[in-house]
């Protein structure tokens, strides 16, 4: 890479209060690993054990949406193991607040079925996602594909603010999916 | 042999089954890379306790932590103490919270609405113990 590509991601990392980010393909070794590191981060940055737990578990629970739902990256994946899941993530702190941030690739109709799911899990009031979590736990396998996962309901518990999200389209067949939560 | 113990790691928990005792003690972390495989073992280890007929069994979870396909793992835990105990087995659990941690709680609040036979108390868990 050159010099002045380096500098200008250089600044964009820099302008505000990185606590962490990872990008590149990921796996459970990798959300362990990561995941470590994040705590150790946090307990210099975080404001209480509250903010710590909260900002953690939207992590694991973001890490294993790429891990499950992720697509390919834009270099070859790793040739052995599980499919490759390629993403970003990020964890920042502004005034005190906290965001997690994460992207990665979707099909075309995956991004569709998702921006749905999304939609409706920001219109949801803490109490009703309360309620859509309990009647999610109890569902049967075969109806859990359907629907927002209990994940995405965790993510959107556990943030203090609305989650937000956006889809980019990056090519004929994919979108770039990204979800902030707010801690 | 339904004595079990799991030593904890980092992203699994500490887990106790004394037959003798009638006694299972869960505490700790749970995000397991593998959920179902982690507690199928504990699972089979129950169904032979239970399998003796065994009178009692009291149960202590201890959890500051555990990611959503945990959750599910112990729904499915408590679903199967509660068929357990429509068999005459007295089953109960104190289940431990961080005060600080409304989701956690309201899950236990969630569970123990769920169930009739098995008597499940929330308690504060003094995170500075643990």
């Amino acid at each position: 890479m050159e010099f002045e590509r380096f500098f200008k991601f250089s600044q964009l990392l820099l302008r505000d209060e990185f606590v962490l980010s990872y990008s590149g393909y990921v796996s459970e070794d990798i959300l362990e690993a990561v995941g470590d590191t994040l705590r150790q981060r946090l307990e210099n940055h975080a404001r209480n054990g509250k903010q710590i737990r909260n900002v953690f578990s939207i992590f694991v629970e973001l890490m294993q949406n790429i891990i499950r739902y992720g697509g390919d990256g834009p270099q070859p994946g790793p040739q052995c193991g599980e499919k490759p899941s390629f993403g970003i993530v990020m964890v920042s702190e502004n005034d005190g607040q906290m965001d997690v941030i994460a992207g990665n690739f979707v099909s075309k109709d995956e991004a569709r079925i998702l921006e749905e799911r999304m939609a409706f899990l920001q219109s949801q009031t803490p109490t009703e996602l309360r309620a859509l979590y309990r009647q999610r736990l109890r569902e049967t396998p075969e109806s859990q594909s359907k629907g927002a996962s209990l994940g995405l309901i965790e993510i959107a518990r556990r943030s203090s603010l609305p989650l937000s999200y956006e889809f980019t389209s990056t090519s004929d067949d994919l979108s770039f999916f990204m979800i902030r939560a707010t801690v | 042999m339904t004595d079990l113990k799991i030593e904890a790691t980092s992203r699994t928990p500490l887990i106790q089954l004394s037959g003798a005792k009638g006694r299972l003690h869960i505490s700790g972390e749970s995000y397991p890379e593998d959920v179902q495989r982690f507690y199928a073992t504990l699972t089979e280890h129950l169904a032979l306790y239970f399998a003796a007929k065994p009178a009692h069994l009291n149960v202590e979870i201890k959890l500051t932590y555990f990611n959503s396909s945990s959750a599910r793992a112990l729904m499915d835990l408590l679903d199967l103490l509660e068929e357990a105990a429509q068999k005459d087995i007295t089953i109960s659990v104190s289940w431990y919270c961080d005060p600080d941690d409304d989701i956690t709680r309201e899950f236990a609040e969630d569970i123990a609405a769920d169930v009739n036979f098995v008597s499940i108390n929330i308690l504060d868990l003094d995170v500075a113990a643990e």
